[in-house]
């Protein structure tokens, strides 16, 4: 049976997203998601416009209390945290290659990113590439104590293997699951699971 | 150039070697030497030899020797030994195959470093810290770059065995070599081996390149900045990368490193600081950036150090600048007959003109206004509204046509909807590359984040002005300002040329357009680009919806319609001559 918070959960996670998007976070079935989240639509712990279901505050306060539960095995697994602890270091080198993605330093001054150098972006691409080879190990050990997590290394490689062939909006994109998107969605799962809060 | 045996070649200018051959990198070299540019000596360990490594599994016979052999050379030029105690010769390390590729090995410098040659270094230069950063340095590079570890940086005050902890800790492939000699074959193998990382050959498959070209390796001795007073190293941009002057600009620092300049640890002096003590290296240096922009045709960002009184150029590459000095030099470039107009359209960013063309805050409005909270401007621009502090209710009132600013403590995916909607982005805490940031310069929505716990409830509900690149929240709607590109004498040089390529005439809105053009603000779908083809099936001209991007203004290219009215006609006309480019090179 699939668990009602874990769907809610997903859905924490996505926000406004589809019955499809939200099982394909998870890695359930999406008719299972839609009957939970449907459910939860009819009990007032989400609401539907169009295709989109997002939560309803209560269900945002209701989810907080049910993690420890959900999320008990993670936070006793001691492998678990130390794998967040390193995800928690490359997710440092992460941002700041964000930034430099986005921002030339030209003379000491801070310059958006036109994107008209082809090499200096090949050069940011490329390290973002080589974060990627060692955020796969990390990810494997975090998927080791959580299954599903695997998704994201799935969707990582993907926005960064376009980003390599030339569809530079799968860097930092905000509308799509650019390589930023994905990483901070599973930063959020992340903190979630183990209780944590963000920094900035 | 010459040849040292089978695998190896020296890069001594001579003649230019056969770029497959050889490399992108060790071609730039070889170019550089051969125009009489001073560059430190290196060599090169072919792709051929690559191939060979990579069919049978080890090195290929004689590739050891020859290596030696390479080296020899650079010693002879240099005064230096590789692996010896007394005046040790360091070398980089660079992967380099005919087309680059994502996934090769990056650079690894100070390669060739053990105690004894860290305590050499020490005595030569004076600077026992230098020789131990030196040292540091070597262990992160070989440990990031070729055992693939995870880690940033190792500690500076740690022992050399704490450092050997940290890289096992962090999951290297392998230990740092002890000695010189190890370091250079490991590094050798380790680009070798990159050629069939997961990454490279993706890309290889993706873009139908031969599986066997292999990639070269260059091998390159180290100069040092900081043997005395006499030397020291710098930056110089052979135009101003921020105004477009058409004069050198530079920094340097006596008696430093490379990364001294970047990291920011000590302050760089103009280079007046270089022409003064060294009058000759400083004339040296100028000619060279004559030089390199001519033979590149374009603005270099030249890095170089100064070695006991003489000049050694680093690197030089295209230098990235600011959307105005783009214009004028692409301008000035086309008046000195350096380049085409062609090409100087080829050379402005539709993106950069749109950042030229942003509305601002007007002359003297900042300084009357009652200045509400500053922070840290993290995406530029002007935004005016309505302070709201929840994500759902700026986009409830962005959707309804409010113009509303989005304060947060900090901002995480549950406010990209939010965000999405408001006119800026402030938050409480968070620095320039915290979320709010990176998703601000993402949307092209002004932000300024780290303005203090507590802003929200202070700013709560007031009509405000926020400028994202001062970092500043103003109180009330300050007076903006655009500016418009027929006032830039540059820019009408540009547009003019524009014009004149363009294979669609582009009219503002301010001007009257030769027929009646399909409104796209209009219809369903007008917006997007992906309708646009459907869209203009049949028709001559066009305006508004998805024509503001450069992927719609493609479309109207590819539609063949005679004319487009947007908003600017700069933007749209540089978008146009890319479309047919890019249409003409397929």
């Amino acid at each position: 049976m699939t668990d009602t918070y874990l769907v809610l959960h997903g859905l924490a996670i996505k926000k406004y997203a589809d019955a499809a998007a939200v099982a394909a976070a998870l890695g359930l079935a999406e008719d299972e998601v839609r009957a939970v989240l449907d459910d939860a639509v009819a009990k007032g712990r989400a609401a539907r416009a169009g295709e989109a279901y997002s939560l309803t505050p209560v269900a945002r306060v209701a989810l907080d209390g049910a993690y420890s539960r959900l999320f008990a095995a993670q936070r006793a697994d001691e492998a678990f945290a130390a794998a967040h602890e390193r995800f928690e270091a490359i997710n440092r080198e992460l941002k700041q290659l964000m930034t430099a993605w986005q921002t030339i330093e030209i003379d000491g001054e801070s310059i958006l990113n036109d994107h008209t150098d082809k090499d200096y972006d090949d050069r940011l691409i490329d390290r973002l590439g080589a974060l990627h080879e060692r955020a796969e190990a990390i990810l494997e050990q975090l998927a080791a104590g959580l299954q599903r997590l695997t998704i994201y290394a799935e969707k990582l490689e993907a926005a960064l293997e376009k980003a390599e062939d030339g569809a530079i909006e799968w860097v930092s994109g905000a509308k799509i699951e650019s390589y930023h998107t994905v990483w901070f969605e599973l930063h959020e799962d992340l903190l979630r699971i183990l209780g944590r809060t963000r920094q900035e | 150039m010459g040849a040292i045996g089978r695998w190896v070649l020296s890069l001594d200018g001579a003649a230019l070697p056969d770029r497959v051959l050889v490399g992108g990198k060790a071609w730039g070299i070889a170019t550089m030497r051969h125009a009489g540019l001073p560059v430190p000596p290196a060599f090169v360990v072919t792709t051929e030899a690559c191939r060979a490594y990579l069919a049978q599994g080890a090195l290929p016979d004689g590739l050891l020797d020859e290596l030696y052999a390479g080296i020899a050379i650079l010693e002879a030029e240099t005064g230096r030994r590789f692996g010896a105690a007394e005046k040790p010769l360091l070398l980089s390390i660079r992967s380099g195959a005919a087309v680059s590729m994502p996934g090769m090995l990056d650079t690894v410098l100070n390669l060739g470093i053990d105690e004894e040659i860290e305590a050499a270094l020490a005595v030569e230069s004076g600077d026992a810290a230098f020789a131990r950063d030196t040292r540091r340095r070597f262990h992160e590079m070989y440990a990031r770059i070729v055992l693939k570890a995870g880690i940033e940086r190792l500690q500076p005050e740690g022992s050399v065995e704490e450092w050997r902890a940290a890289v096992a800790e962090a999951g290297a492939t392998g230990c740092v070599p002890e000695t010189p000699a190890e370091q250079l074959l490991g590094a050798v193998r380790a680009v070798f081996d990159s050629w069939n990382g997961r990454r490279a050959r993706r890309y290889r498959r993706h873009h139908g390149l031969p599986d066997d070209a292999g990639t070269a390796v260059t091998v390159q001795a180290m100069v040092f900045g900081n043997l005395g007073e006499r030397s020291g190293t710098g930056v110089l941009f052979t135009r101003n990368p921020l105004t477009g002057a058409a004069e050198p600009y530079g920094e340097y620092l006596a008696r430093a490193q490379g990364e001294d300049v970047v990291s920011g640890r000590r302050t760089p002096q103009g280079l007046d600081a270089l022409a003064s003590p060294l009058p000759e290296a400083h004339a040296a240096l100028i000619e060279a950036a004559r030089r390199l922009e001519a033979l590149n045709r374009d603005v270099q960002d030249v890095e170089f150090s100064v070695q006991e009184g003489t000049l050694y150029l680093l690197q030089t590459r295209t230098a990235a600048r600011a959307p105005a000095a783009a214009v004028r030099i692409a301008v000035d470039l086309v008046n000195e007959g350096t380049i085409s107009t062609d090409e100087a359209l080829a050379r402005v960013g539709a993106d950069q003109v749109r950042m030229l063309l942003m509305p601002r805050l007007s002359e003297g409005a900042a300084e009357s206004a009652p200045l509400l909270v500053e922070g840290e401007g993290a995406s530029p621009g002007v935004g005016i509204g309505t302070v709201v502090l929840d994500a759902d209710t700026a986009e409830a009132r962005g959707g309804a046509g409010d113009d509303v600013v989005l304060v947060r403590p900090t901002t995480s995916p549950d406010d990209v909807h939010g965000m999405v909607a408001a006119r800026a982005v402030v938050t409480e805490t968070g620095g320039a590359t915290s979320h709010a940031a990176v998703v601000s310069r993402s949307l092209g929505v002004p932000c300024v984040v780290g303005c203090g716990a507590g802003v929200g409830a202070a700013l709560a509900g007031r009509e405000v002005t926020v400028d994202g690149k001062a970092g500043r929240v103003f109180d009330g709607a300050l007076p903006v300002s655009a500016p418009a590109e027929t006032d830039d004498p540059h820019l009408c040089r540009i547009a003019g040329w524009a014009r004149a390529a363009a294979p669609l005439a582009v009219y503002r809105a301010d001007e009257t357009a030769p027929g009646d053009a399909l409104d796209l603000d209009r219809l369903p779908g007008g917006e997007d680009p992906e309708k646009l083809p459907e869209l203009l099936q049949g028709v001559s001209g066009a305006g508004g919806g998805a024509l503001a991007s450069d992927a719609g203004v493609a479309v109207a290219v590819a539609a063949g319609l005679d004319f487009i009215v947007v908003r600017h006609a700069l933007p749209a006309l540089l978008a146009a001559c890319a479309a047919a480019r890019a249409e003409a090179a397929e």
